[in-house]
């Protein structure tokens, strides 16, 4: 089994990153999702929001792996759930594979929390568990799947930014659209009269 | 972003655009007034549960991050 933990701050107020956060997909960093579906979504009596939802990935597993783990299809389901808080500030993702299950289990939490010394921005902790079933070299895949997910975690991070971008220039664009159609009937009452 | 069940992918955009707007608008503000997007997400879950079903995808009752905990054998 290896465990693997990061933390990371997002120089953005929580309600940005959680927006985000929560449109991750897709993305430039991350082709291999290929698909996200909201299987069940609830608030619950305390005002938090529970969502679950499954994540499709494809990913380009090399020709040897495939005829040694023998599998032809690469597509990877993930199941997510997670607990948006508003009043607490806080967003955690846990998601897990349900794909492969006899041969690996890889456990993901995600935890998105305003800073405790700055609220203009935003700490994520991160944690794996990885668990490859059943073969000698279960130490050494384990090792492998762990530097995978680290240098996922960066593309993650920098998802995050683009995702960031992204909505910055949409809600920059609608002002700017809003502010051009005042300006021409205000341009057209002073040359009327 | 598609859908895992490709006749789904336009219910899927009708419900994530109403709920994004929601969830950014109202519910990450305090606003505790009632979800507008229940429909939409009623027809995109038909399409889905059945998606699901059809391609086989082992959902349902996992548990996260359990030490014991058994996985169902897929």
């Amino acid at each position: 089994m290896k465990i693997w933990a990061s933390e990371h701050i997002f120089n953005h107020p929580w309600e940005t990153v959680t927006k985000a956060a929560m449109q991750k997909y897709p993305n430039p960093m991350n082709p291999g999702v290929f698909g996200v579906d909201v299987l069940d979504r609830s608030v619950d009596t305390e005002g938090r929001l529970h969502s679950t939802r499954l994540l499709s990935t494809e990913w380009g597993l090399p020709a040897m792996a495939k005829s040694l783990i023998g599998v032809t299809r690469t597509c990877t389901y993930v199941q997510e759930h997670s607990v948006v808080d508003p009043r607490e500030k806080s967003f955690e993702l846990k998601s897990t594979n349900i794909s492969f299950t006899n041969l690996v289990s890889v456990d993901e939490k995600l935890t998105y929390k305003p800073h405790p010394q700055d609220p203009e921005k935003t700490v994520l902790t991160q944690e794996a568990l990885i668990s490859v079933k059943g073969i000698s070299l279960s130490s050494y895949l384990e090792g492998l799947m762990a530097k995978t997910i680290s240098t996922n975690a960066g593309k993650g991070r920098e998802a995050m930014e683009w995702v960031i971008r992204r909505l910055n220039t949409e809600i920059e664009e609608l002002a700017a659209t809003a502010r051009g159609t005042l300006r021409a009937p205000m341009a057209a009452a002073v040359t009327d009269k | 972003m598609n859908s895992v069940g490709e006749a789904c992918t336009d219910l899927k955009r009708d419900y994530d655009q109403c709920f994004n707007r929601w969830f950014a608008d109202k519910f990450l503000k305090g606003d505790r007034s009632g979800d507008p997007c229940t429909e939409t997400f009623r027809e995109y879950q038909r399409c889905v549960q059945k998606a699901i079903r059809e391609k086989d995808i082992p959902v349902d009752g996992v548990e996260f991050m359990g030490p014991n905990k058994d996985k169902p054998e897929s």
